[in-house]
């Protein structure tokens, strides 16, 4: 219960953040990546920056996970095939819409009716991945070839 | 934003990502289930931020979308929403894909220095900004 009022409340925090910094618009999103303003970069340096720190702080500090009790950890992923792939098929969708996961939400929240079409599109292809994705599991050959690692690229 | 990436990490050790939110939540109505769980919820409580924000500056933050909207106007206005729709379905597949999306992998994998996150945030970014600038030669 508690982690879900947690996750609802960093939601809204996100959602008004995202929307307050401009993120939510197209027009900023396509400016800096035309290289026309440099703001969306140093917004996501920032940010990267600031939970690069505060992450190593936690763990450096061996805090507990305040709701779960858990010793702070993480595991880092090596890159795969699967990583380049999608993030192409990503980026074209962001770069024609100038638009991502987050800020859809936000625009919805926001009354945009745009943001409905976006949305049904995520919603189509988060859908055609999971079906696809259960179609692997259901074949374990599959998956193995689909968990190949790639060499490192990008 | 950043704060909110050491917040899931210190109150759950777990990674901050929308597309994974959306996905729980998909789940969910999937299963006709209103168990919401914390990813559910983080994804509902930003269109609830979304709102909050237009209540407070007394409406959305912008008008019109973009480039879309500025060139595909009068009768050509409805190409706007196919094309919205097919970025979407790209975006949600190539999210699931890269396992995360600019929140997933660009700021909580990034964040945690995970070189699968470091290579999809550089493949989306490179990728997103050779999409603008082509549109702009053929525009």
């Amino acid at each position: 219960m508690r982690a879900r009022v947690a996750g609802a409340a960093v939601g809204v925090v996100f959602g008004v953040t995202l929307s307050w910094s401009g993120m939510t618009s197209p027009v900023v999103i396509r400016q800096a990546l035309l290289f026309e303003k440099s703001y969306l970069f140093l917004f996501m340096a920032s940010a990267m920056l600031t939970a690069f720190v505060g992450q190593r702080l936690l763990r450096a500090a061996k805090t507990r996970a305040v709701l779960t009790g858990e010793p702070i950890y993480w595991q880092t992923v090596r890159p795969a095939r699967r990583h380049i792939v999608g993030s192409v098929l990503f980026g074209i969708g962001w770069g024609v819409a100038d638009v991502c996961p987050g800020p859809v939400a936000t625009q919805l929240g926001q009354g945009i009716a745009w943001s409905l079409f976006t949305l049904a599109g995520i919603t189509i292809g988060v859908t055609l991945f999971r079906r696809r994705e259960e179609r692997v599991e259901a074949a374990p050959a599959e998956a193995s070839r689909a968990g190949q690692v790639a060499p490192a690229a990008g | 934003m950043g704060l909110c990436v050491v917040a899931i990490r210190w109150l759950l050790n777990q990674r901050l990502g929308v597309t994974g939110g959306y996905t729980s939540l998909l789940d969910s109505v999937r299963a006709r289930s209103l168990a919401l769980d914390w990813r559910a919820l983080f994804f509902l409580g930003i269109v609830v931020g979304g709102l909050v924000f237009a209540l407070i500056a007394g409406g959305p933050d912008f008008h019109g979308y973009g480039w879309l909207t500025q060139n595909f106007t009068g009768s050509a206005r409805w190409v706007v929403a196919p094309i919205l729709l097919g970025c979407g379905v790209l975006i949600g597949f190539g999210a699931k894909t890269a396992q995360g999306c600019t929140s997933g992998n660009g700021l909580g994998g990034c964040s945690i220095a995970s070189p699968a996150s470091l290579v999809a945030t550089g493949t989306f970014f490179v990728t997103a900004i050779a999409v603008s600038f082509l549109i702009k030669a053929v525009i």
